[in-house]
């Protein structure tokens, strides 16, 4: 694992700038439109990730909460160019790996892994376990390996499965098994950073909560960081040492976790803790709620992609897109009423 | 919740329900043995994790139970009269009318041949002798009620045409408009965003409380039944291990697993920055209801266990709860050898 001297003040991941837009127009006659006698063939274009920056240091636990197609799926994985970046550059540990090809992200990705949501889509149904779970380690080596069947053993007790276990297919198991499966697969080239795209959504309640356990277990053996995408606050709060709130493609609030949900600064954010239910909390007036959905990310609306929504939006809202700055505390939002200017004594600390 | 629904008679009695299913990999015991009353303008939960048989209740009472699955014994009391076992012609004046079910997938509850008018109306023209005028003036009413903007031009869409949320608005509209005295909701969230769903719990309480319709709240999601729901009934492999009053249970739960369940959910409890605290979790996992084991199904599962729970059964017992503000004494009842002490 340690084959290099890291520099300990650079971070593991950092993001510039990040764009991901994918073309959804279809061929030429798919898009060409006849309107007011002229003939036109636009294009249309989900903006999926927008300018998203964000830096991940050794051994932390970056969290990205947001709703469904805001873009935190897609930002993961673009992240290990599952997707090709549009924009934005791609820093693993200071390797600008956006434009790496294949050939050049396979060293990359001894040190970059992914685990997937659904259990059930993400392991090949041919292929034993032991196949599974060893596949990145081959795949990260030169030659035949002799210890394999002592390697995938190991690594199936970290996980908290079995010697019985290892010539099963993933049809065999349960749905926290196969993440358990999905988990070990991540670990067998012992990466330095995991992405992990809603690992635990498609578990049970009682599911979940191991799985959240063995995934913090893990960190503090192997002391990797996490990039966590989900949607579930409770979750995120959980294990996430900072957040991102993401919006429409946007980031619209990082910090570190407690400062989050002690002080939410984004209307979008503040929205979202509210709406989330608490046990044991009936279901009060609407109160801070916000109305309406989410708008398309094919026609971002000018300025502040959550303007339409906001019960706080002015004039500005709608001509200038706010962009994320720090307002302390490690915080960053970006929203045109919490600008430094506007809050001196915020930004004076 | 009303004063007099100590003295009114349940809406829907379901008394030692069994919905079975004979498959090939064996009997499939979905719903065994489950008894439970609910009054005129109750909301109750039914929670548990999947396999627990929750969405067959629900489905039994609807009468939508399909071959190799079977209503194998039991009575199913609506309004006072036995509704297991009806046929599909008897069902059909019940369902729609005076029992609506909201499905979890929006998409697949409306169909994407016909416009949401034709839709809506459907319920009308069956269940009513309004004519065609009155039935989209109450269509446009009753879009406009669930929160859809522009309810006129709305009605002539079809489902692709709108988002989920919207979507899910509809089902709702189309689940009330007969004013049934019983709705029964499936996962009405789970696909929807948070605040979507926030949005959704209000719009159908207050449907629900408007036309003193009973709900039946099926979902795995105890933080969101603990904010709609009166009673809680919490299902593990089929069977009730716990029901009672919605705040007691989730305040002062007595079964292990209900406890587990409430555990299992990530919340901040301390103030301090210190190290992350262990999530406490249920061991293993839901077992194969085809090979349940003898004695508490939850037995392999549970720190309580003993040599009696893994011989013996242990068979829904009451307690007396005293329900939070009303000072009133509700059952609260549990399925456990060894239930957990009522922490004062």
């Amino acid at each position: 694992m340690s084959q290099s001297v890291k520099d300990p003040a650079k971070p593991l991941l950092e993001v510039r700038q990040l764009e991901q837009r994918f073309d959804v127009s279809g061929s030429f006659f798919d898009r060409l439109r006849i309107a007011g006698g002229r003939i036109s063939a636009p294009r249309r274009i989900v903006h999926a990730v927008n300018g998203v920056s964000l830096a991940v240091k050794r051994g932390e636990v970056l969290g990205i909460v947001g709703e469904s197609g805001c873009g935190k799926s897609t930002l993961a994985k673009t992240i290990v160019k599952l997707h090709e970046p549009t924009g934005g550059q791609i820093l693993i540990e200071g390797e600008d790996i956006t434009r790496h090809d294949f050939a050049r992200m396979r060293p990359v990705r001894k040190k970059l892994q992914m685990i997937f949501q659904d259990p059930y889509a993400s392991l090949n149904p041919r292929q034993k376990v032991r196949d599974i779970i060893m596949e990145p380690f081959l795949e990260s080596q030169a030659g035949p390996v002799p210890d394999i069947a002592d390697r995938a053993l190991a690594l199936l007790a970290k996980v908290g499965l079995g010697i019985e276990h290892l010539d099963r297919y993933p049809h065999q198991f349960s749905g926290g098994q196969r993440q358990r499966i999905g988990i070990a697969r991540a670990l067998s080239v012992q990466p330095d950073l995991i992405i992990a795209d809603e690992p635990v959504s498609a578990l049970d309640v009682s599911i979940q909560a191991q799985i959240l356990n063995l995934l913090m277990d893990l960190k503090d053996e192997f002391g990797f960081s996490y990039l966590f995408i989900t949607h579930d606050l409770s979750v995120v709060r959980y294990i996430s040492d900072r957040i991102g709130v993401m919006y429409l493609g946007f980031m619209v609030e990082t910090g570190p976790t407690r400062t989050i949900f002690a002080e939410p600064k984004h209307p979008y954010t503040r929205a979202l803790l509210a709406a989330a239910p608490q046990l044991g909390t009936k279901l009060g007036p609407a109160s801070e709620q916000v109305g309406g959905e989410v708008p398309s990310a094919i026609d971002l609306p000018r300025g502040c992609p959550f303007r339409q929504r906001c019960p706080l939006a002015f004039a500005r809202c709608a001509e200038e897109r706010p962009e994320l700055r720090p307002v302390g505390g490690g915080q960053a939002v970006a929203c045109h009423l919490h600008e430094p200017a506007t809050e001196p004594a915020l930004a004076a600390t | 919740m009303s004063n007099n629904e100590q003295h009114s008679k349940p809406l829907l009695r379901v008394q030692e329900l069994r919905t079975w299913f004979y498959t090939f990999g064996g009997l499939v015991k979905a719903v065994d043995g489950v008894s439970f009353d609910l009054a005129p303008g109750e909301i109750m939960g039914l929670v548990g994790e999947s396999g627990g048989g929750k969405s067959m209740i629900g489905f039994s009472i609807m009468g939508l139970i399909d071959p190799p699955g079977r209503i194998e014994g039991g009575r199913i009391e609506f309004n006072g009269k036995n509704i297991a076992g009806l046929s599909e012609d008897e069902m059909r004046v019940i369902r729609g009318k005076e029992i609506a079910m909201i499905f979890q997938d929006p998409m697949t509850a409306l169909n994407p041949l016909y416009t949401i008018g034709n839709q809506i109306e459907e319920t009308l023209a069956l269940h009513t002798a309004l004519s065609a005028r009155e039935r989209r003036a109450k269509a446009i009413e009753m879009l406009h009620k669930v929160g859809i903007p522009q309810p006129e031009q709305r009605l002539s869409h079809y489902p692709h045409q709108f988002s989920g949320g919207m979507r899910q608005r509809v089902v709702i509209a189309i689940a009330m408009i007969a004013k049934p005295r019983l709705l029964i909701a499936d996962e009405p969230t789970t696909a929807l965003d948070v605040t979507i769903q926030a949005q959704l719990l209000r719009l159908m309480r207050q449907q629900v409380v408007e036309n003193g319709t009973s709900m039946i709240l099926i979902t795995h999601d105890l933080a969101a039944v603990s904010q709609m729901a009166d009673t809680i009934v919490v299902l593990y492999c089929g069977r009730i291990v716990e029901k009672g009053p919605a705040e007691d249970i989730i305040a002062r739960p007595r079964h292990p697993y209900t406890r587990g369940l409430i555990d299992s959910i990530p919340h901040e409890t301390a103030e301090n920055d210190g190290p992350k605290q262990r999530l406490s979790q249920i061991p293993g996992n839901v077992p194969d209801i085809r090979k349940l084991p003898p004695g508490c199904a939850f037995a392999p599962r549970c720190s309580r266990a003993s040599e009696r729970c893994r011989m013996q059964d242990p068979v829904l017992m009451e307690h007396n709860a005293i329900a939070m503000g009303s000072g009133k004494l509700r059952p609260h009842a549990v399925a456990c050898h060894h239930p957990l002490a009522v922490s004062p």
